[in-house]
């Protein structure tokens, strides 16, 4: 059902809890990692895996719904299932809009549990694979020229060659031979393309 | 068979007990009133000619004032329903309705033969029967002051009856006042001058007056009491000034004199009795908000331990669940995985052992080591519910009748567990009478034997009776016909007269409402039973 590989981090300070969602995420065949506490989770070494984090929201020391918050301070974008022995509507409606994926009242139908991880982790591994697509992005963009990289931004500006070559004061013939180098070190199939990657990196910059 | 009013403790000036500020107070007045009366002596017969204006502006204050103060009474009856105080509230009242005829007929005031067509006599047939008229119903207040109170039924119309009669009868005298003609007694032999007759009416309601006096000196127990007393000595001083001090003479300073008295001292005793009724309101209001927090508090309470009751149960509960599902997903695996299977069931049943343990630490909560259990009179335990009660019966204005038959025997058991069980039927039998008024709300209490030696307590009301919805639902969790109610007290009240080794029940009652009754074993029987157990 997973293309490859994946983890389910479980954070319940109920040991029974904690053992009886272990063992149901394992009969599915899925990795799982189980925490009394959330600082545990936090402390741990995890595998670099598309994965999925189900939390009480009545944790020790700190609401779940709190250490949601933190997750995302850190930026730590894990996809959160909570299940809850007491769930009111606002409390669910704030987890929702932080981001959870789903918010399940104990007892709960495990197929709905399942359901919920399963769409947690695809998230998770989608997200994984754009910020390895982004990576290899800069990684190549960083492997360009200073004079590479400023005859990029002008093509996707969309500048002609004509006009780069006027704007630089070099030979058009240059920039040329500039722009094949950039469309090569860059792994872009046409313009088009390229103007995709720098639309990519363009937004990483505004992140950051 | 013992009454308790739902007032025993003093919340109104007629069963409040007068502090020693107040009896110094009552002193001072008195002491004012008699000296007010030394210094007017002297002047007595001086003729005050043209004073007639003023009876008018005299006649109002004494009849607002009255009115007033009859009101005032009239409304502590609807609560306490004592006989001695419609009597007052009567007797306030016939002095308020009686000056009206009088200041009308008085001749040389409204027009020189008086109103309504009168004659000499009219206006001291109306003032001879207010003289009398009143200190007799004084009297028969203080006479009946201490007789125990009847269960009446609504108050309102009874009140609104007498306000009837009396207007009636105060119609009635004024009709005989004006047109009685020959049946009159010549009290007046000029329009200002008495006639030797006329010394009947102030020696007869003198004797009226010190006779009152002379029991409330006696028996004088509450602020009204002592301010009644305080009134017939006013009420005596003005017959005296107005009879005797002034010879009889209308308008004369000692005539004055004795009217201005009587007026300061109604007034006094009208801004006390205000002034009380005012005083214990704010009390009544704190406590009612007093009573309103706890009630916030207990009910706080109440959810916390039930969210956290809820949490404990369903925390095993779910898990149990997610275990059976993913025991259930390795027995269907392609290839199943036997001991992980295993284990899922083993933590199935360790769940199933802590949610156990979780409902006995519940029951345990209401249930009490037998080992701390004594004998517990049951007459005494309802005594004890009663007081216990006593204000939100007096706040309900519900009467509570309580009747036990005379040899009841001991039982063994928890005495707060089981004062528990009694209030919370009381509480729940005063809530049922909340909505009723077209019949008395009467709470009857009683305990008997039955043929078997078990002690039967009863619990019944008058209220709305049981819903026929609620049958055989009664005493389960959460059953409650309350808004704010948890559905919990009966539940609770029968799992601790069951521990004790009774039963509680419920039926409707006729003609209306409902009885709740439990049945305990007699200490002897207790003994063997758990002896034997």
């Amino acid at each position: 059902m997973i293309p490859g590989p994946a983890i389910v981090y479980v954070v319940d300070d109920d040991a029974s809890v904690r053992d009886s969602l272990s063992s149901l995420l394992r009969s599915v065949g899925l990795q799982v990692m189980a925490f009394a506490r959330p600082a545990d989770f936090v402390d741990a070494d995890r595998p670099d895996l598309p994965g999925c984090l189900v939390l009480d929201v009545r944790l020790p020391g700190q609401s779940g719904l709190e250490f949601q918050r933190s997750l995302a301070d850190w930026n730590v974008a894990m996809p959160i299932v909570f299940i809850t022995g007491h769930g009111d509507i606002p409390m669910s409606v704030s987890a929702m809009k932080a981001g959870a994926i789903e918010f399940l009242t104990k007892p709960f139908r495990d197929q709905d549990l399942l359901d919920a991880v399963h769409k947690g982790i695809a998230g998770d591994a989608k997200r994984r694979e754009e910020t390895a697509v982004l990576a290899d992005d800069q990684a190549r963009y960083d492997r360009l020229t200073p004079r590479e990289q400023e005859i990029m931004a002008q093509i996707v500006a969309g500048q002609l060659n004509k006009q780069i070559a006027a704007d630089l004061a070099i030979a058009e013939v240059t920039v040329k031979a500039h722009r094949a180098q950039v469309m090569r070190k860059m792994k872009a199939r046409s313009l088009p393309d390229l103007v995709r990657i720098a639309d990519r990196l363009g937004d990483l910059r505004r992140k950051a | 068979m013992t009454s308790v009013p739902p007032d025993e403790p003093g919340s109104f000036a007629s069963t409040l007990q007068p502090s020693r500020a107040h009896q110094r107070f009552a002193l001072l007045i008195l002491c004012i009133l008699v000296l007010a009366l030394a210094l007017a002596i002297p002047f007595a017969d001086v003729s005050l000619t043209g004073s007639e204006i003023w009876l008018p502006a005299y006649a109002s204050a004494i009849t607002v004032s009255d009115t007033i103060t009859a009101a005032l009474i009239f409304s502590a009856f609807s609560i306490l329903r004592s006989r001695a105080l419609l009597v007052l509230g009567i007797g306030y009242l016939f002095a308020a309705a009686t000056t009206v005829p009088w200041a009308l007929t008085f001749p040389g005031v409204f027009a020189a033969d008086g109103l309504l067509g009168a004659n000499l006599q009219s206006t001291a047939v109306v003032a001879a029967a207010k003289r009398v008229g009143f200190p007799l119903f004084v009297l028969c207040f203080v006479l009946l002051k201490d007789r125990p109170v009847p269960a009446t039924a609504r108050p309102r119309v009874v009140i609104w009856t007498s306000v009837a009669a009396v207007l009636a009868g105060v119609c009635a005298l004024t009709w005989l006042a004006v047109d009685g003609g020959a049946l009159l007694p010549r009290f007046m032999q000029g329009p200002q001058q008495v006639a030797a007759l006329w010394t009947a009416v102030p020696v007869t309601a003198a004797v009226f007056c010190v006779a009152g006096i002379a029991v409330l000196a006696v028996r004088r127990k509450s602020v009204l009491d002592l301010w009644l007393l305080v009134v017939l000595a006013a009420w005596l001083i003005e017959l005296f000034m107005l009879a005797f001090v002034s010879g009889g003479e209308r308008f004369s300073l000692g005539w004055w004199a004795g009217r201005v008295y009587g007026l300061a001292a109604a007034s006094v005793v009208l801004l006390v009795l205000l002034w009380e009724t005012t005083t214990l309101h704010i009390r009544l209001a704190q406590a009612v908000a007093a009573e309103e927090r706890t009630r916030t508090r207990q009910l706080s309470t109440m959810e916390a331990l039930s969210a956290s009751v809820a949490h404990e149960v369903n925390q095993p509960l779910s898990s149990m669940v997610t275990n059976a599902d993913a025991g259930l997903r390795w027995l269907d695996r392609s290839e199943p995985n036997l001991s992980e299977a295993s284990a899922a069931f083993g933590r199935i049943i360790s769940d199933g052992h802590r949610a156990g343990q979780v409902i006995t630490s519940i029951r345990s909560m209401f249930r009490k080591d037998t080992q701390e259990w004594a004998p517990v009179s049951v007459a005494g335990l309802i005594d004890e519910a009663v007081l216990l009660t006593q204000d939100e019966a007096r706040f309900a204005r519900v009467s509570v009748v309580t009747a036990s038959s005379g040899d009841l025997p001991a039982v063994i058991g928890d005495r707060v567990r089981l004062q528990q069980v009694l209030v919370n039927l009381i509480a729940n039998a005063l809530d049922a009478m909340h909505a009723v008024n077209d019949r008395a709300r009467l709470l009857n209490i009683s305990a008997e034997r039955d043929g078997g030696g078990d002690l039967i307590v009863a619990v019944a009301d008058t209220g709305q009776g049981l819903d026929p919805q609620l049958d055989g639902t009664l005493f389960e969790p959460f059953t409650t016909t309350k808004p704010d109610g948890m559905g919990m007290g009966l539940l609770i009240c029968r799992s601790i007269i069951e521990a004790h080794g009774g039963r509680l029940w419920a039926e409707n009652h006729t003609p209306h409402g409902a009885v709740f009754r439990f049945a305990l074993p007699a200490s002897a029987q207790h003994q063997q039973a758990t002896g034997s157990a």
